[in-house]
Protein backbone atom coordinates (compact mmCIF):
# COMPACT_ATOMS: atom_id res chain seq x y z
CA UNK A 1 0.00 0.00 0.00
CA UNK A 2 1.74 3.27 -0.65
CA UNK A 3 1.59 6.62 0.82
CA UNK A 4 -1.42 8.39 -0.74
CA UNK A 5 -3.68 5.05 -0.47
CA UNK A 6 -2.66 5.48 3.12
CA UNK A 7 -4.09 9.22 3.32
CA UNK A 8 -6.99 8.24 1.46
CA UNK A 9 -7.82 5.44 3.94
CA UNK A 10 -8.02 7.89 6.54
CA UNK A 11 -9.53 10.64 4.82
CA UNK A 12 -12.32 7.70 3.78
CA UNK A 13 -12.78 7.50 8.02
CA UNK A 14 -12.42 11.14 8.59
CA UNK A 15 -15.39 11.38 5.90
CA UNK A 16 -13.36 14.15 3.76
CA UNK A 17 -12.62 11.66 0.82
CA UNK A 18 -14.51 13.13 -2.69
CA UNK A 19 -17.31 10.90 -3.42
CA UNK A 20 -15.73 9.61 -6.60
CA UNK A 21 -13.09 8.07 -4.70
CA UNK A 22 -15.06 6.50 -2.15
CA UNK A 23 -15.97 3.60 -4.21
CA UNK A 24 -12.19 2.84 -4.84
CA UNK A 25 -11.44 2.85 -1.00
CA UNK A 26 -14.27 0.89 -0.29
CA UNK A 27 -13.24 -1.98 -2.62
CA UNK A 28 -9.80 -1.80 -1.32
CA UNK A 29 -11.49 -2.45 2.01
CA UNK A 30 -13.08 -5.56 1.06
CA UNK A 31 -10.46 -7.01 -0.28
CA UNK A 32 -7.36 -6.41 1.27
CA UNK A 33 -6.40 -7.49 4.90
CA UNK A 34 -3.45 -4.76 5.43
CA UNK A 35 -6.10 -1.74 4.36
CA UNK A 36 -8.68 -3.24 6.37
CA UNK A 37 -6.44 -3.77 9.55
CA UNK A 38 -5.00 -0.13 9.34
CA UNK A 39 -8.55 1.21 8.77
CA UNK A 40 -9.33 -0.62 12.03
CA UNK A 41 -6.33 0.89 13.85
CA UNK A 42 -7.09 4.26 12.63
CA UNK A 43 -10.58 3.85 13.96
CA UNK A 44 -9.35 2.20 17.32
CA UNK A 45 -7.40 5.75 18.50
CA UNK A 46 -9.75 7.76 17.32
CA UNK A 47 -12.37 6.01 19.71
CA UNK A 48 -9.77 5.79 22.30
CA UNK A 49 -9.38 9.35 22.13
CA UNK A 50 -13.51 9.81 22.50
CA UNK A 51 -14.48 11.25 25.80
CA UNK A 52 -10.74 12.00 27.12
CA UNK A 53 -11.17 15.42 27.88
CA UNK A 54 -14.26 14.96 29.94
CA UNK A 55 -12.42 13.58 32.66
CA UNK A 56 -10.20 16.09 33.01
CA UNK A 57 -10.93 18.67 35.71
CA UNK A 58 -9.28 21.94 36.68
CA UNK A 59 -7.01 21.68 39.93
CA UNK A 60 -8.01 24.79 41.84
CA UNK A 61 -11.01 25.89 43.45
CA UNK A 62 -14.12 28.09 41.84
CA UNK A 63 -12.87 31.44 44.08
CA UNK A 64 -9.30 31.10 43.38
CA UNK A 65 -9.28 30.06 39.96
CA UNK A 66 -11.70 33.18 39.58
CA UNK A 67 -9.71 35.83 41.55
CA UNK A 68 -6.84 35.93 39.47
CA UNK A 69 -9.08 36.71 36.23
CA UNK A 70 -11.51 39.16 38.08
CA UNK A 71 -8.28 40.68 39.11
CA UNK A 72 -7.05 41.15 35.68
CA UNK A 73 -10.20 42.22 33.89
CA UNK A 74 -10.04 44.96 36.86
CA UNK A 75 -6.43 45.99 35.71
CA UNK A 76 -6.62 45.90 32.01
CA UNK A 77 -8.15 49.12 31.15
CA UNK A 78 -5.63 51.29 32.52
CA UNK A 79 -3.04 48.85 31.02
CA UNK A 80 -4.54 48.26 27.31
CA UNK A 81 -6.25 51.57 26.51
CA UNK A 82 -3.15 53.83 25.01
CA UNK A 83 -4.58 57.50 25.59
CA UNK A 84 -4.61 58.72 22.02
CA UNK A 85 -2.20 61.92 21.48
CA UNK A 86 -4.04 64.84 22.23
CA UNK A 87 -4.44 67.22 18.93
CA UNK A 88 -1.82 69.95 20.03
CA UNK A 89 0.72 67.04 20.51
CA UNK A 90 -0.30 65.33 16.57
CA UNK A 91 0.11 69.06 15.23
CA UNK A 92 3.44 69.73 16.79
CA UNK A 93 4.87 66.24 15.41
CA UNK A 94 3.92 67.36 11.87
CA UNK A 95 4.95 70.65 12.13
CA UNK A 96 8.12 70.65 13.92
CA UNK A 97 9.99 68.99 11.43
CA UNK A 98 8.30 70.27 8.59
CA UNK A 99 9.18 74.17 9.49
CA UNK A 100 12.60 72.55 10.07
CA UNK A 101 12.41 71.58 6.34
CA UNK A 102 11.07 75.20 5.62
CA UNK A 103 13.26 77.67 7.36
CA UNK A 104 16.49 75.08 5.95
CA UNK A 105 15.35 75.92 2.06
CA UNK A 106 14.57 79.77 2.85
CA UNK A 107 18.17 79.66 4.19
CA UNK A 108 19.46 77.77 1.08
CA UNK A 109 17.64 80.54 -1.23
CA UNK A 110 18.86 83.37 0.80
CA UNK A 111 22.53 82.17 1.20
CA UNK A 112 23.22 81.16 -2.07
CA UNK A 113 23.29 84.15 -4.13
CA UNK A 114 25.38 85.74 -1.78
CA UNK A 115 28.35 82.92 -1.36
CA UNK A 116 27.98 82.55 -5.15
CA UNK A 117 29.33 86.51 -5.31
CA UNK A 118 31.69 85.40 -3.07
CA UNK A 119 33.53 82.47 -5.15
CA UNK A 120 31.89 79.76 -3.50
CA UNK A 121 30.04 77.07 -4.39
CA UNK A 122 26.57 75.89 -2.67
CA UNK A 123 25.68 72.26 -4.69
CA UNK A 124 22.53 70.23 -3.76
CA UNK A 125 22.80 66.51 -4.62
CA UNK A 126 20.27 63.92 -6.29
CA UNK A 127 19.26 63.24 -2.37
CA UNK A 128 17.06 66.20 -1.36
CA UNK A 129 18.25 66.27 2.26
CA UNK A 130 21.96 67.19 1.35
CA UNK A 131 23.60 69.93 1.07
CA UNK A 132 27.64 70.47 0.19
CA UNK A 133 29.52 73.85 0.87
CA UNK A 134 33.15 73.94 -1.13
CA UNK A 135 35.38 76.89 -0.14
CA UNK A 136 38.14 76.77 -2.82
CA UNK A 137 39.99 79.25 -1.34
CA UNK A 138 40.16 77.77 2.04
CA UNK A 139 40.15 74.21 0.66
CA UNK A 140 37.26 73.42 2.67
CA UNK A 141 34.30 70.76 2.14
CA UNK A 142 31.25 70.88 4.28
CA UNK A 143 28.18 68.22 3.64
CA UNK A 144 25.42 69.23 5.85
CA UNK A 145 22.10 66.12 6.42
CA UNK A 146 19.20 67.54 6.55
CA UNK A 147 17.26 64.29 7.77
CA UNK A 148 14.39 64.43 10.44
CA UNK A 149 15.32 63.43 13.74
CA UNK A 150 11.97 61.79 14.80
CA UNK A 151 11.87 58.04 14.48
CA UNK A 152 8.42 56.77 14.11
CA UNK A 153 9.19 52.98 14.74
CA UNK A 154 8.86 54.61 17.97
CA UNK A 155 5.39 55.05 18.59
CA UNK A 156 4.92 51.76 17.31
CA UNK A 157 4.25 49.05 20.89
CA UNK A 158 4.32 45.37 20.80
CA UNK A 159 0.71 44.69 21.03
CA UNK A 160 0.22 46.49 17.52
CA UNK A 161 2.33 43.75 15.74
CA UNK A 162 1.72 40.73 17.50
CA UNK A 163 -2.71 41.22 18.19
CA UNK A 164 -4.13 38.33 20.09
CA UNK B 1 -30.80 42.27 39.04
CA UNK B 2 -29.66 41.00 42.74
CA UNK B 3 -32.78 38.59 43.36
CA UNK B 4 -31.48 37.21 39.72
CA UNK B 5 -30.45 33.25 40.41
CA UNK B 6 -27.74 32.97 38.12
CA UNK B 7 -27.49 29.21 38.31
CA UNK B 8 -30.55 28.64 36.30
CA UNK B 9 -29.95 31.36 33.60
CA UNK B 10 -29.12 30.20 29.78
CA UNK B 11 -25.56 30.69 28.65
CA UNK B 12 -26.90 32.83 26.13
CA UNK B 13 -28.76 35.34 28.72
CA UNK B 14 -25.29 35.32 30.87
CA UNK B 15 -23.49 36.15 27.78
CA UNK B 16 -26.21 39.19 27.12
CA UNK B 17 -25.76 40.08 31.09
CA UNK B 18 -21.99 40.09 30.90
CA UNK B 19 -21.99 42.50 27.74
CA UNK B 20 -24.08 44.60 30.34
CA UNK B 21 -21.03 44.50 32.21
CA UNK B 22 -22.60 42.19 34.78
CA UNK B 23 -19.30 40.42 36.63
CA UNK B 24 -21.47 38.31 37.69
CA UNK B 25 -22.68 36.57 34.99
CA UNK B 26 -19.36 36.43 33.68
CA UNK B 27 -18.31 34.51 37.04
CA UNK B 28 -21.13 32.08 36.15
CA UNK B 29 -19.77 31.40 32.89
CA UNK B 30 -16.46 30.69 33.96
CA UNK B 31 -17.09 28.09 36.63
CA UNK B 32 -19.88 26.62 33.97
CA UNK B 33 -17.23 25.84 31.50
CA UNK B 34 -13.76 26.51 33.57
CA UNK B 35 -13.25 22.36 33.16
CA UNK B 36 -13.59 22.20 29.52
CA UNK B 37 -11.59 25.27 28.67
CA UNK B 38 -8.43 24.08 30.91
CA UNK B 39 -9.10 20.56 29.26
CA UNK B 40 -8.33 21.67 25.90
CA UNK B 41 -5.54 23.81 27.66
CA UNK B 42 -4.14 21.31 28.97
CA UNK B 43 -4.12 18.50 26.29
CA UNK B 44 -2.34 20.48 24.17
CA UNK B 45 0.11 22.07 26.67
CA UNK B 46 0.74 18.77 28.96
CA UNK B 47 1.63 21.07 31.61
CA UNK B 48 -0.95 21.83 34.58
CA UNK B 49 0.30 25.11 35.20
CA UNK B 50 1.09 26.51 32.07
CA UNK B 51 -2.17 25.42 31.40
CA UNK B 52 -4.28 26.80 34.29
CA UNK B 53 -2.61 30.53 33.20
CA UNK B 54 -3.50 30.19 29.51
CA UNK B 55 -7.07 29.30 30.64
CA UNK B 56 -7.26 32.19 32.69
CA UNK B 57 -6.26 34.10 30.27
CA UNK B 58 -8.68 33.28 27.47
CA UNK B 59 -11.51 34.00 29.90
CA UNK B 60 -10.08 37.43 30.27
CA UNK B 61 -9.75 37.84 26.80
CA UNK B 62 -13.41 36.49 26.40
CA UNK B 63 -14.83 39.33 28.75
CA UNK B 64 -12.60 41.83 26.83
CA UNK B 65 -14.19 40.72 23.09
CA UNK B 66 -17.52 39.54 23.98
CA UNK B 67 -18.78 42.16 21.58
CA UNK B 68 -17.60 40.05 19.31
CA UNK B 69 -19.89 36.99 20.10
CA UNK B 70 -22.33 37.38 18.11
CA UNK B 71 -23.79 34.25 18.45
CA UNK B 72 -23.18 32.19 15.68
CA UNK B 73 -21.47 28.98 17.36
CA UNK B 74 -22.31 28.03 21.30
CA UNK B 75 -20.17 30.26 23.87
CA UNK B 76 -17.85 27.37 24.92
CA UNK B 77 -16.62 27.09 21.19
CA UNK B 78 -16.13 30.55 20.70
CA UNK B 79 -14.31 30.35 24.17
CA UNK B 80 -12.22 27.07 23.37
CA UNK B 81 -11.42 28.30 20.21
CA UNK B 82 -9.51 31.73 22.21
CA UNK B 83 -8.40 29.11 24.40
CA UNK B 84 -6.72 27.15 21.26
CA UNK B 85 -5.34 30.44 19.24
CA UNK B 86 -3.31 31.00 23.20
CA UNK B 87 -1.69 27.96 23.75
CA UNK B 88 -0.58 27.71 19.60
CA UNK B 89 0.84 31.20 20.20
CA UNK B 90 1.98 29.88 23.15
CA UNK B 91 3.69 26.64 21.15
CA UNK B 92 4.92 28.63 18.84
CA UNK B 93 7.13 30.75 21.23
CA UNK B 94 7.91 27.58 22.90
CA UNK B 95 9.31 26.18 19.25
CA UNK B 96 11.47 29.53 19.10
CA UNK B 97 12.87 28.49 22.20
CA UNK B 98 13.55 25.10 21.35
CA UNK B 99 15.30 23.08 18.82
CA UNK B 100 12.25 21.57 17.68
CA UNK B 101 11.55 22.96 14.00
CA UNK B 102 8.83 22.74 11.50
CA UNK B 103 11.36 21.00 9.10
CA UNK B 104 12.22 18.46 12.03
CA UNK B 105 8.80 17.70 12.46
CA UNK B 106 8.37 17.60 8.50
CA UNK B 107 11.04 14.91 8.50
CA UNK B 108 9.37 12.78 11.25
CA UNK B 109 6.23 12.77 9.88
CA UNK B 110 8.04 11.92 6.82
CA UNK B 111 7.31 7.90 5.85
CA UNK B 112 8.29 6.29 9.74
CA UNK B 113 5.18 6.08 10.42
CA UNK B 114 4.57 3.96 7.15
CA UNK B 115 7.07 1.61 8.91
CA UNK B 116 5.07 0.87 11.84
CA UNK B 117 3.68 -2.68 12.16
CA UNK B 118 -0.12 -2.37 12.39
CA UNK B 119 -2.11 -2.48 16.08
CA UNK B 120 -4.81 -5.12 15.70
CA UNK B 121 -5.80 -4.94 19.84
CA UNK B 122 -8.51 -2.31 20.03
CA UNK B 123 -6.78 0.02 22.82
CA UNK B 124 -10.77 0.42 24.33
CA UNK B 125 -11.15 -2.97 25.59
CA UNK B 126 -11.22 -4.76 28.64
CA UNK B 127 -10.22 -1.76 30.35
CA UNK B 128 -11.65 0.94 32.32
CA UNK B 129 -12.13 4.45 31.17
CA UNK B 130 -9.87 5.88 33.98
CA UNK B 131 -7.06 3.30 32.89
CA UNK B 132 -7.80 3.92 29.57
CA UNK B 133 -7.46 7.82 30.46
CA UNK B 134 -4.31 7.26 31.69
CA UNK B 135 -3.06 5.62 29.06
CA UNK B 136 -3.80 8.35 26.69
CA UNK B 137 -2.61 11.02 28.99
CA UNK B 138 0.82 8.96 29.44
CA UNK B 139 1.11 8.48 25.31
CA UNK B 140 0.05 12.37 24.49
CA UNK B 141 3.14 13.25 26.52
CA UNK B 142 5.15 11.37 24.03
CA UNK B 143 3.95 13.54 20.83
CA UNK B 144 5.46 15.99 19.83
CA UNK B 145 3.71 19.78 19.67
CA UNK B 146 2.72 19.64 16.24
CA UNK B 147 1.65 16.23 16.13
CA UNK B 148 -0.78 16.31 19.52
CA UNK B 149 -1.84 19.65 18.34
CA UNK B 150 -3.17 18.51 14.86
CA UNK B 151 -4.74 15.51 16.97
CA UNK B 152 -6.61 17.85 19.31
CA UNK B 153 -8.26 19.46 16.42
CA UNK B 154 -9.20 16.71 15.13
CA UNK B 155 -10.60 14.38 17.03
CA UNK B 156 -11.36 16.81 20.42
CA UNK B 157 -12.41 19.89 18.05
CA UNK B 158 -13.59 17.99 15.32
CA UNK B 159 -11.61 20.50 12.79
CA UNK B 160 -11.73 19.73 8.99
CA UNK B 161 -8.51 19.41 7.39
CA UNK B 162 -8.62 22.57 5.75
CA UNK B 163 -9.68 24.52 8.81
CA UNK B 164 -6.47 22.92 10.79
CA UNK B 165 -4.80 23.85 7.79
CA UNK B 166 -5.60 27.27 8.16
CA UNK B 167 -5.08 27.08 11.95
CA UNK B 168 -1.49 25.63 11.90
CA UNK B 169 -0.60 27.48 9.05
CA UNK B 170 0.53 24.44 6.76
CA UNK B 171 -1.01 22.52 3.32
CA UNK B 172 -3.88 20.01 3.53
CA UNK B 173 -1.16 17.67 2.75
CA UNK B 174 0.58 18.06 5.60
CA UNK B 175 -2.24 17.81 8.12
CA UNK B 176 -3.14 14.50 6.95
CA UNK B 177 0.42 13.38 7.17
CA UNK B 178 0.42 14.53 10.68
CA UNK B 179 -2.69 13.10 11.86
CA UNK B 180 -1.35 9.91 9.91
CA UNK B 181 1.29 9.89 12.05
CA UNK B 182 -0.14 10.99 15.26
CA UNK B 183 -3.13 8.49 15.61
CA UNK B 184 -0.58 5.58 14.39
CA UNK B 185 2.13 7.07 16.87
CA UNK B 186 -0.56 6.99 19.35
CA UNK B 187 -2.18 3.30 18.55
CA UNK B 188 1.96 1.62 19.01
CA UNK B 189 2.31 4.17 22.06
CA UNK B 190 -1.28 2.49 23.36
CA UNK B 191 -0.33 -0.75 22.57
CA UNK B 192 3.34 -0.99 24.10
CA UNK B 193 1.68 0.68 27.08
CA UNK B 194 -0.57 -2.53 27.32
CA UNK B 195 2.58 -5.10 26.69
CA UNK B 196 4.26 -3.52 29.66
CA UNK B 197 1.39 -4.02 31.95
Amino acid sequence: MNDETQLKLQAYLDGELPSAERNEVEALLAQDADAKALFAELGNTTKALAGFEAGIKLPESREFYWSKIQREIGRQPAQTQRPAPLFAERLRRLLVPASVCAAAVIAVAIILPQLRQQGVVLTDSDDAGIFTYHNYEAGATLVWLDYPAENNFADIEVDDIFDL
Amino acid sequence: MADKDYSSTSDEELVAMARQGDMVAFEELVARHRDKIFARAFTMMRNEEEAIDLSQEAWIKGWQRLEQFHGDSSFTTWMTRIVINLCLDQLRRRKKRQTESIEEMNEESGGVERQMPVVTVNPTERLERADLRARIDRALNQLSDVHRTVLVLHEFEEMEYKNIARTMNCSIGTVMSRLFYARRKMASLLADLNKQE
